[in-house]
């Protein structure tokens, strides 16, 4: 009986030192992005992916770090060879955690910054692939703070090349703060965008 | 209890205690230190990143077999399995990607369009925005060097080569009647919308083994894997109406696009040099339903309907009251598609094509009725070993059965004319990459033709040399055959197929939005088809005796950069072109071959009117021809020719485009050639006439509006 529980025991204190690797080397991970070491948070999270083949965020942030860290290159070529990395991750995250909102809009944005890079070739394709990207999450998560606030900014960023009004979508970024508060996440949970709604919210008012 | 305690202390202190470093370093190919590569054993969270020296150290705890992980963009990973006591002061040396856009491109005489290319040389939307180009592809790909300007054809002239010479594939399945119907002097549009495809590469020469049964060039189209969103266009223009729908569901997708054209109005507002008794009348339906099984598989149906009808009376010297061309034409087209990828670097794919074509043509009273049932059969199989190797082979059938009657009015008598035409092919190719920056194409290919059986062997060679960041040379070779034209086998069946080789060299440079190229080549022809009579007829004898070359530099520089909200490209073509084939007495200059071929393109964006307005200018010197009042073949040279076109889209809103176009804009007089009378007048004079375009203008007014759920998408790709 007493080697029984022990067992257990040991099973079980195994068991939550691997838990908290994971979570330590999570949170080692955003404490280096939060000090702007991106290029080693990224590859921790990396690292993590490949230790962790259940978890769907540590490839999520790669493919994320990867995309952010690609708006305003010039070189085609490191543009494109970030991006690739960034979709091999997305594409990991996505077997793991299939239908996942983040993820669709993450895949919204890489596209994005195809066409920031380039909108005659990049454009054509990829923008009405993000319309549907966008439609696609709002119908799985409808109460996510952060595919509403997507949507909108992509709706408004059309309104605005047509000088038609961003009026109509400035309620969905006033709902999507309502959301962002209401929001409880579970740890390392993408919570990005509160701020960002609220800078958008000023250009409605300004309007 | 006590042992136990005991021993799990001890396991955690020798646990503790036997934490191993890891250390070395990472260089590239040239020894050069790579700072910031992530270094770490495979499965755990040890690791680190090398430093500016490309130093790295780090611990472990884990014991035994590990494997060293090194990674960094645009490298290979590499990877290292041994005992991990050994991995200390280890030197690791990265291996270039090449598999990333910098790296050498295999492209001797090839322009690519569409995302997926590494060096673009017209983007999607190009081919829907050149001014001269009225929405075709063919069209827009005229604008690129190599080709001719053939405004009374319409079909593609490259590098020397008539019509005939180029073939269009579709998802690497042969199209055999790419082109509408048309009158003589009346330019042809394909038969495919330009939306369909989400990549082309138009080959001008040398290409790859795969390809078959083209002596000059080839055109391959791709078309998209899956749309993105359910849709509704309508269409409708000065010239007729169209509709189109899309629809998903699941793993189904379903296009369905149908349009009418009737040129009555446009032909009563403009009219032209013909008197039409008939109007152009057509009417065409595409479909495309694709399925996919899984991530790794594609089932494409792609199926075409088109028919067209017309009755002109065209002016001709030799004919008083005109000359009559009634036809009426049908044509069926289907092409279905399946690639699979099967892990372990295999990917299969298969496809089968299959024409029925049906014409009736009225040639003054003289009948035609004349019908085409062919078929293409395709499987390939590619295996990649390694991102260096790559091998490619397959085999394929083409079957074409063909009909025709001619009956004579003057006599009544009926002539029937049949030919069976079958081939099959076989092609294997390795793509090698020896580094970075130098890359190999070898392949080979073999057909037997049944109607001669005859084995031919057709190696293929291309190499490329990526000099600097910017700039590489390339150069290819290859030989070429391709059976002689139906209007010669249904009247002759000792022919045996015509043959091309090329030499051709290449120098390129991309940067940012910026290409220039230069390329020479050296084409020669053999086995051309010969007959001893005014015309392709069943009186004439045939032989594969002519032969002849075709030589030239083709340039070309495209720039998006350095002015703002302008695109544009300029092509220029020199051509030096000899052959003696058909019924020429001598080697001479066919009448197709323009010797400077000029075209620039521009676009400009007008960001406060929503409107992209565009321009497009093409020269080409005199075309050559003959004058029965003087000596020599061939040997005369019409006024060169000039050509401006201009056209505007307005996008009114998300969804909806006006679109205005008008080719020749200056309505410049251009002259293709001229047509003698049979016999001289009384001063033994032989009268002339000059062939010129239909009409020397066309203008083109369209209001294009999508229907979607989310109101976003246009059909700026239609236009």
């Amino acid at each position: 009986m007493k080697k029984i529980i022990l067992l257990i025991v040991v099973l079980i204190s195994t068991n939550s030192v691997a838990q908290s690797k994971y979570e330590q080397g999570m949170a080692k991970a955003f404490e280096l992005w939060g000090q702007q070491k991106t290029s080693e948070a990224c590859q921790l999270f990396e690292r993590i992916t490949k230790a962790e083949p259940e978890e769907w965020l540590p490839p999520y942030y790669v493919a994320t770090l990867e995309i952010l860290g690609s708006f305003g290159i010039k070189d085609e070529a490191t543009l494109n060879s970030k991006l690739k990395k960034a979709q091999e991750f997305l594409d990991i995250a996505k077997s793991l955690s299939p239908n996942n909102p983040e993820i669709i809009i993450n895949q919204a944005l890489l596209n994005t910054a195809y066409i920031a890079f380039d909108g005659q070739k990049y454009g054509m394709t990829l923008s009405g692939k993000n319309a549907a990207l966008y439609s696609e999450a709002l119908k799985i998560a409808p109460e996510n703070p952060r595919v509403v606030l997507g949507k909108a900014e992509w709706d408004m960023g059309s309104a605005r090349f047509f000088n038609q009004s961003i009026e109509p979508y400035c309620k969905d970024v006033e709902k999507s703060i309502e959301l962002f508060n209401k929001e409880e996440l579970p740890k390392f949970y993408p919570m990005y965008g509160k701020e960002r709604a609220q800078q958008v919210l000023k250009q409605c008012k300004k309007s | 209890m006590k042992p136990l305690f005991t021993l799990l202390v001890f396991i955690s202190t020798i646990y503790s205690f036997s934490q191993h470093s890891i250390s070395g370093k990472v260089i590239d190919s040239k020894g050069n230190p790579i700072e910031g590569a992530n270094v770490y054993l495979e499965g755990t969270y040890d690791g680190t990143s090398s430093d500016k020296n490309g130093d790295f150290s780090f611990t472990s705890s884990e014991k035994n077999m590990q494997t060293l992980v090194v990674s960094f963009v645009s490298y290979e990973t590499f990877m290292k399995t041994d005992n991990i006591e050994n991995f200390k002061s280890i030197s690791v040396k990265l291996k270039e990607d090449v598999n990333t856009l910098d790296a050498v491109v295999i492209n001797a005489g090839t322009f690519d369009a569409g995302e997926k290319a590494r060096a673009v040389a017209l983007k999607p939307l190009d081919i829907v925005t050149t001014a001269s180009a009225l929405g075709d592809v063919i069209g827009a790909f005229q604008t690129l060097p190599g080709t001719s300007a053939n405004d009374e054809d319409g079909r593609l002239f490259v590098r020397g080569g008539d019509a005939e010479e180029t073939q269009i594939f579709i998802d690497g399945i042969r199209v055999f009647n790419p082109f509408m119907p048309t009158g003589n002097n009346i330019p042809t549009r394909g038969r495919f919308s330009p939306f369909l495809f989400k990549g082309m590469s138009f080959s001008t020469g040398g290409y790859s083994s795969e390809y078959g049964q083209a002596l000059s060039s080839v055109l391959a189209l791709n078309t998209i894997d899956q749309p993105t969103q359910e849709k509704t266009d309508i269409q409708l223009m000065t010239v007729g109406v169209g509709v189109g729908n899309t629809q998903i569901w699941g793993k189904n997708s379903f296009s369905i696009n149908t349009s009418y054209i009737n040129l009555a109005p446009y032909q009563y507002a403009f009219p032209d040099r013909n008197e039409w008794s008939k109007p152009y009348e057509g009417a065409s339906g595409e479909m495309v339903y694709r399925y996919q099984p899984n991530e790794d598989g594609l089932l494409k149906l792609y199926g075409a309907f088109n028919y067209t009808n017309f009755d002109v009376l065209q002016d001709n010297i030799n004919f008083d009251n005109g000359f009559q061309f009634d036809l009426q034409n049908t044509n069926l087209y289907f092409n279905g598609s399946y690639k699979q990828r099967l892990g372990n670097g295999w990917k299969v794919s298969g496809g089968v094509g299959y024409t029925n074509e049906t014409s009736d043509i009225n040639l003054q009273n003289d009948n035609v009725d004349n019908a085409e049932n062919s078929a293409h059969f395709k499987i390939k199989a590619q295996k990649r070993f390694s991102s260096r190797l790559k091998l490619n082979f397959g085999a394929e059938y083409f079957i074409t059965d063909f009909n025709e009657d001619f009956t004579q009015s003057s006599t009544s008598d009926t002539f029937n004319f049949t030919f069976d035409n079958n081939i099959f092919g076989a092609f294997t190719e390795a793509d090698i990459f020896f580094s970075k920056k130098l890359a190999t194409k070898v392949g080979v290919r073999l057909e037997n033709n049944e109607f001669s059986n005859e084995l031919t062997v057709s190696p293929r060679l291309s190499l490329a040399y990526k000099a600097g960041k910017y700039d590489q040379f390339s150069v290819a070779y290859g030989e070429f055959y391709q059976n002689p034209r139906n209007e010669y086998l249904k009247f002759a069946e000792n022919l045996t197929s015509e043959k091309a080789t090329h030499y051709i060299a290449n120098y390129q440079y991309t940067k940012d939005r910026q290409q220039f190229r230069i390329e020479g080549y050296y084409k020669k022809y053999d086995n051309l088809v010969k007959y001893d009579d005014v015309t392709a007829s069943p009186l004439a004898n045939f032989s594969n005796t002519g032969d002849g070359h075709a030589k030239g530099i083709d340039l070309f520089w495209r720039d998006g950069k350095n002015i703002k909200s302008l695109d544009y490209w300029v092509s220029y073509s020199y051509l030096d072109t000899e052959r003696d084939y058909k019924n020429y007495p001598t080697k001479a200059t066919p009448n197709f071959a323009s010797k400077h071929n000029l075209s620039v393109v521009g676009k400009y964006w007008v960001d406060s009117w929503k409107t992209q307005l565009g321009l497009s200018y093409r020269f080409a010197t005199g075309r050559s021809y003959t004058n029965p009042n003087t000596t020599g073949f061939l040997n005369q040279k019409t006024k060169n020719y000039n050509s401006v076109s201009i056209n505007a889209a307005y996008l009114i809103s998300q969804q909806k485009i006006l679109y205005f176009s008008v080719n020749n804009v200056l309505a410049t007089q251009n002259v293709f050639g001229y047509n003698y009378k049979n016999t001289p007048d009384s001063n033994g004079v032989f009268e002339r006439q000059a062939l010129r375009p239909n009409a020397d203008q066309f203008f083109f007014i369209g209001f294009f509006w999508s229907i979607s759920d989310d109101n976003k998408s246009n059909q700026l790709d239609n236009l």
